[in-house]
């Protein structure tokens, strides 16, 4: 048993990264993720982490020095949100296709303009053709746990994909919650130090990593990569059961469902907005909607199969997206879960939710009104209009 | 031990036979920083000449002797910064790092990285071999492309005469990064760079050391591929490109040019500055001249 502690999403995301024991940690400070690279090096000045930390000038470099540092081995951490990211992309796209393990946690946020710093998922969301894998949680505890899950996964030999932890920018980054912080002990039981060697920059020996490569050869591993991902379906799984085993957690691997088994209407929710949707869908339950809840935990890579046998049977599914996809009219998530059912025989009434950029609230009834919509249209099969989840 | 015997005794780390164009200033630094260098080294070399001469391949032909990865053209030396951070952490800093950076690369959007690197004094040799300009994707402008030069970006029109801005001197924006060790070099002057390269390495060990090299490109500026060490050095004879460097004690001119040649002189016979007026070469006289004065007084005891 760890110990209860009451930290903020960026605390949780601070204290698993250094339970991980990383040998570098590279991070620039951006709204709302600062706190991580601040509490990072308190506890490297303070004598209490043995990590090799890097003040960088900027995200894109943030990302090169973890990135050198895991071209010898080494176990790396950085955090960042929104432009951050988009700064880092370059060296960002590399780390994945260089096949180097890492976790980054990413406390996600709008992408301006307008300018904003406000929660939002439009920059993981934009860059999840970049060959890592995503999670997003909707607790601390989450949080905590799937950094040092992260890292298990990330270094399998199987895998060997970087490993994005998303949470929702102040919403989790900010507020506090109660968090079982497992001993340095239980940790290292569970996580063993890095041994991934396929790529390492040593003169003991000496290789090329990255000459000019052709189509063909290119080809082989962009098609590997392709392949670790979908080995990390099973994996992801696999490490979820072990870390129950050791800690008591379980987060039901890629996707978990919350009332779905009776269920005809579903709710898809991705990250934070998770918790005001299982308030729903008791509140529909209460006014005998059979509701239920599905919550992807990743979306890279994307659990296709899972998301249509959890769907299977289901009337109406609603997709809340925190982000948009421009010329689609539509949000992301509920484009690809569209694609997931697209060869299945059911026949669903489903729509795309937009709710919660630049920061704006998703409430319980705002999920409830969904819920009761879906209700009255689920012999409708088709798609509906997009909802916008807009006040003013 | 002599230059010369420095680089007799030492190992070729580079590959006899690279694809660089004949006469090629930057091939030169690059087989000769790899030499002093040797092959207990980590080389970091991001997209430009070198690397498309070859240097990033490893069939036992081509390529080099020692670990190299190409790195982004913008984050060489925050990449290092990371192998160099490993090798400390793992008691390993007899291992060399070294990065070999073409002017584009480490000016232009590379200085971020560059400059980051160098505040934070990380443990690394960077070698900046500078041609002027972007020679590898076909003689592109970059920002330490001198006046008036002809370069497909800037190239000779009927409204614009080359390239309108002089050049941006990168050695003495480094050399205010309180770094360990800081200094130009030219091909011309081999006696001189390879001390400098020796010293680099030696300050490397204690935090950043940055040399600046002056690396003429017979193919992109125009002139027979034999000329090269000779436009090198009427680059340092006509203070175009002056020779000094800066360690903890601080500035030292190294090579006292005490009857500079003009400007014109260095220019003479050089395509890609075929169409200067008079006025560029006026204007890129003061220029030097107020550079070499900067450093005069920087050097003064």
């Amino acid at each position: 048993m760890g110990k209860i502690k009451a930290l903020t999403g960026n605390t949780a995301a601070t204290v698993g990264a250094a339970l991980s024991r990383p040998d570098l940690i590279a991070a620039y400070p951006i709204t709302p993720q600062s706190s991580v690279a601040e509490g990072l090096s308190d506890l490297v000045h303070d004598g209490q982490l043995d990590s090799n930390l890097v003040q960088v000038e900027s995200e894109h470099s943030a990302m090169s020095v973890v990135q050198g540092a895991a071209a010898v081995g080494g176990r790396v951490f950085t955090a960042t949100s929104a432009q951050g990211l988009a700064l880092m992309y370059e060296p960002y796209f590399r780390m994945s296709t260089l096949r180097f393990p890492m976790v980054m946690a990413l406390a996600t946020r709008e992408m301006t303009s307008p300018e904003t710093i406000w929660s939002g998922q439009q920059d993981a969301i934009s860059v999840r053709e970049a060959g890592w894998i995503q999670f997003f949680c909707d607790s601390n505890q989450e949080v905590l746990d799937m950094i040092i899950q992260g890292y298990m996964i990330s270094e399998h030999p199987d895998v060997l994909i970087p490993v994005n932890v998303c949470y929702d920018g102040f919403y989790s980054s900010h507020l506090i919650e109660g968090v079982d912080v497992p001993s340095q002990e239980e940790v290292d039981a569970f996580l063993p130090a890095p041994t991934f060697n396929h790529a390492v920059l040593d003169p003991r020996t000496p290789m090329a990593l990255d000459p000019m490569t052709p189509g063909n050869i290119l080809m082989k591993y962009r098609k590997s990569h392709l392949d670790a991902m979908e080995k990390a379906i099973d994996v992801i799984d696999e490490i979820d059961k072990k870390f129950e085993k050791q800690f008591g957690r379980s987060y039901g691997g890629c996707i978990s469902e919350y009332c779905c088994e009776d269920a005809d209407v579903i709710i898809v929710t991705i990250a934070g907005m998770t918790g005001a949707g299982m308030d729903a869908v008791d509140l529909a339950r209460k006014n005998g909607i059979r509701a239920g809840l599905l919550k992807v935990r990743a979306i890279r890579p994307f659990p296709a199969k899972k998301i249509a046998a959890a769907l299977k049977g289901k009337k109406a599914f609603a997709v809340i997206d925190r982000s948009v996809s421009f010329g689609w009219s539509e949000g992301p998530v509920h484009m690809e879960i569209k694609a997931a059912i697209a060869d299945t025989d059911e026949k669903y009434m489903h729509m795309s939710v937009i709710g919660g950029l630049g920061g704006a609230d998703i409430s319980v009834d705002d999920m409830y009104d969904c819920i009761t919509y879906l209700d009255r249209c689920k012999n409708e099969p088709g798609e509906h209009e997009t909802r916008w989840l807009m006040k003013d | 031990m002599s230059y010369i015997d420095v680089l007799r005794e030492s190992k070729n780390v580079m590959t006899p036979g690279s694809s660089a164009c004949q006469g090629c200033g930057g091939e030169l630094v690059t087989r000769r920083v790899m030499q002093i260098a040797g092959p207990n080294s980590v080389y970091a070399v991001p997209p430009g000449c070198m690397a498309g001469a070859g240097t990033v391949g490893w069939n036992y032909k081509s390529g080099i002797h020692a670990p190299i990865h190409i790195t982004l053209l913008d984050n060489t030396a925050a990449f290092l910064t990371g192998v160099s951070e490993m090798y400390q952490r793992k008691g390993r800093a007899d291992v060399n790092m070294v990065a070999i950076a073409g002017d584009g690369a480490s000016a232009d959007c590379g200085f971020q990285s560059l400059s980051g690197a160098a505040e934070r004094n990380s443990k690394m040799l960077y070698v900046c071999y500078d041609n002027e300009g972007y020679m590898n994707t076909g003689f592109q402008r970059s920002s330490t492309t001198s006046l008036g030069s002809r370069t497909s970006t800037t190239p000779i029109g009927s409204a614009i005469n080359g390239k309108e801005q002089q050049q941006k001197y990168l050695p003495l924006i480094m050399a205010m990064h309180n770094l360990e060790y800081c200094a130009t070099a030219s091909i011309s002057n081999m006696a001189d760079l390879v001390k400098k390269i020796e010293k680099g390495l030696e300050a490397s060990k204690k935090g950043f050391a940055y040399v600046h090299i002056f690396a003429s490109c017979p193919t992109g500026w125009g002139y027979a591929p034999q000329e090269s060490i000779d436009v090198a050095r009427r680059a340092v004879k006509s203070n175009a490109f002056p020779l000094w460097e800066k360690t903890r004690d601080g500035f030292k001119i190294n090579y006292d040019n005490k009857k500079p040649i003009p400007v014109s002189e260095f220019v003479k016979g050089i395509t890609k500055y075929k169409t200067l007026t008079e006025e560029n070469i006026a204007s890129m006289q003061r220029n030097v001249d107020s550079v070499y004065a900067t450093l005069k007084k920087l050097a003064a005891e």
